[in-house]
């Protein structure tokens, strides 16, 4: 009876049983968007950064990242190669050298990294190709050319099949420069990659760096985003002399800006949670206070604390069971077309967005690993909020009640 | 005849710390079991206070009350909450009826906080509603209901656990004469083939004129307490409106 009680309690006054279910519904959707929004930005930029920018796992000689210093190639290639091959996780490989250079023009300079790399290896380990807006990728049969990031392009005003000079020193602290011919210009989701960034082939930046078939950086693209560390220790295990890094570590940025957003996503979800709660605690307030008389006389004919509380309590839980379903399906419909359609920002935060390595569509994705917390979060708040209202109705006296 | 009440000395004030106001001053009160008694007295004289005091709604600020023995004046709040389930029925004066229950889930849900059997409910149930002339009326809900009609449903209500006695405050005062007398007629036939005690707190010469025992309070205390309401109204120059 208790039950029933509660259940029709629910219903005696629609619109206030309306404001604290939409109360859920409503805290729950924005829970679920909010971590939607987060996770679908989360996994664009760590997808962007292993797929374009630093693959799962990167090889260098130890002293390599100090300062880039050409001499610091990776000995032993052939064997670390074969190993390689042997190891299943790996979907592919590529082999990259690189320095720090100067990008000259007629217009100005500029200070860039220059990438040598085979254009059949890297497409099969990063999506640069795909990046690329204008021109084509490179061609090893011209060995001048260059591939260049549209915000760079811009800044020196250059253009498909404009000259440019690159300057750096080689192996052997000499001061070196080629003459490179603009072949494409990529754009990615991250300006300040593209604006630090080029790319020509392997072959003809070994050639000015005098370092022959060798490389200064392995990496490697794994099937599986999971196998990272374990890839990892395994390989470290079998090339202590290698400096084996992994995308975390290689792109500290993205893993401190992966938990800022987590922590930001925590921060949104309380002051949600605690906008639901003053909701719930003021709406079921109200319902007790209103029926203050009726609560008095309940108790006056027998029914004990507990029930009283239980009743109050049941009334909530009830409006929650209703309003839960309701957000979790409203966050899942919302999330399921934006997560094809995408939300363009690019109006407002395009620059911004991308100047953190984001692109200015959202698209988020149901956060199916924090659905469980963040439903919990949600009821847990719902009840609490009950228990105040819950222990005003045990606190009423059967007398001062009934004489209200 | 076995008594039902006993309460010694009792006196309750309210605002102890503020504007002190004695409700009720030094009370002795001795019920036997199947009285239909009436508490009468001008508007603050204490009836309602005096009636919480015995139904145990309110702890008096002196003096004992005995319940069937039972000292309801030492009961823990919990332990007072269960007594009052078991042993005492209440008939308020705006009826306070659940408005989300029917007639019969009111009378109901005061035997389920009891946990009797359903089937023993279901049965007590019928003949309550039997008894107080409303088997028709038993699954509407007590907006569809009269005044009068509602008022039958409380005093079902009370009669349900099969109290010791029922406290009414002011049941007729919100009812026309005729429903005023149609209850009372309910309540007194209780009262003569149940042997079921009654105490009403009242200002309706209705139920003064129907009442065995009248007793007067006055400024918290008693001032008569006869059989013949005549007489003592008379005697007492207290006007029953009549």
């Amino acid at each position: 009876m208790n039950l029933i009680l509660a259940w029709r309690n629910v219903w005696r006054n629609k619109t206030r049983s309306f404001i604290i279910l939409a109360s859920v519904a409503l805290g729950l959707f924005a829970g679920i968007f909010v971590l939607g929004l987060y996770e679908g930005m989360i996994r664009a930029r760590v997808r962007t950064v292993i797929d374009t920018e630093v693959a799962h796992i990167q090889i260098h000689h130890p002293n390599f990242k100090d300062d880039y210093d050409p001499a610091f190639t990776i000995a032993g290639q052939a064997q670390v190669s074969g190993a390689l091959r042997t190891v299943k996780d790996i979907k592919a490989v590529a082999y990259r050298s690189m320095t720090q250079g100067m990008l000259a023009t007629a217009t100005g300079s500029a200070g860039v990294q220059i990438n040598g790399i085979i254009p059949d290896e890297e497409n099969a380990v990063s999506s640069m190709k795909k990046k690329i807006i204008e021109g084509d990728e490179l061609d090893l049969k011209k060995k001048n050319g260059i591939l260049i990031g549209k915000k760079l392009a811009d800044k020196m005003k250059l253009s498909i099949g404009n000259k440019l000079v690159l300057t750096f020193t080689d192996r052997e602290n000499n001061i070196t420069a080629g003459a490179f011919k603009v072949a494409g210009i990529y754009q990615t989701s991250n300006s300040p990659l593209d604006e630090r960034n080029v790319f020509v082939n392997r072959a003809t930046l070994n050639s000015y760096l005098l370092i022959g078939e060798a490389c200064h950086e392995i990496a490697i693209l794994l099937v599986n985003d999971t196998a990272v560390e374990g890839v990892k220790q395994s390989l470290q295990q079998r090339f202590p002399a290698y400096s084996i890094q992994t995308w975390r570590e290689n792109s500290p940025e993205t893993d401190l800006m992966v938990s800022t957003i987590n922590q930001y996503s925590s921060i949104i979800i309380v002051i949600i949670m605690i906008a639901l709660a003053f909701g719930i605690v003021n709406t079921m307030l109200m319902s007790v206070l209103e029926r203050t008389r009726e609560i008095g006389m309940l108790t006056a004919l027998g029914m004990n604390r507990v029930k009283v509380f239980v009743l109050v309590l049941a009334e909530t839980v009830i409006l929650t069971l209703v309003g839960v379903p309701l957000g979790l399906l409203s966050a899942w419909i919302t999330i399921l077309y934006f997560s094809t359609a995408g939300i363009d920002i690019s109006s407002f935060a395009g620059a911004a967005m991308s100047g953190f390595g984001f692109g200015s569509i959202i698209y988020p994705e149901f956060p199916i690993a924090s659905l469980q917390t963040v439903m919990i979060i949600v009821v847990s708040t719902a009840l609490i909020s009950s228990l105040f209202p819950s222990m005003k109705a045990i606190k009423l006296q059967p007398a001062d009640a009934l004489r209200q | 005849m076995k008594t039902v009440i006993d309460a010694h000395n009792i006196s309750k004030t309210f605002n102890p710390e503020t504007i002190p106001v004695l409700a009720v001053d030094k009370v002795h009160l001795h019920l036997e079991r199947g009285e239909f008694t009436a508490l009468v007295g001008p508007s603050g004289s204490g009836k309602t206070t005096l009636l919480n005091l015995i139904g145990g709604l309110d702890k008096p600020d002196t003096g004992n009350i005995l319940i069937n023995g039972v000292d309801i004046t030492l009961l823990s709040a919990n332990a007072l909450i269960d007594f009052r389930l078991h042993n005492i029925g209440f008939v308020f004066q705006s009826f306070n009826l659940i408005p989300v229950l029917t007639a019969k889930e009111n009378v109901e849900l005061i035997m389920q906080l009891q946990h009797s059997k359903r089937a023993s409910i279901e049965k007590r149930v019928r003949a309550l509603f039997q008894e107080i002339g409303l088997e028709d009326k038993m699954q509407t809900r007590p907006a569809q209901l009269s005044g009068g009609q509602q008022q039958r449903v409380a005093v079902a209500r009370a009669l349900a656990p099969k109290p010791q006695f029922v406290l009414a405050d002011e049941p007729t005062a919100n009812l026309d004469s005729k429903s005023a007398a149609n209850l009372l007629d309910i309540m007194a036939k209780l009262n003569q083939e149940e042997n079921i005690t009654f105490i009403f707190s009242t200002h309706d010469a209705r139920v003064i004129e129907r009442a065995r025992r009248v007793i007067t309070l006055v400024d918290g205390q008693i001032h008569a307490d006869t059989a013949h309401v005549e007489t003592n109204v008379a005697h007492e120059g207290f006007s029953t409106n009549k």
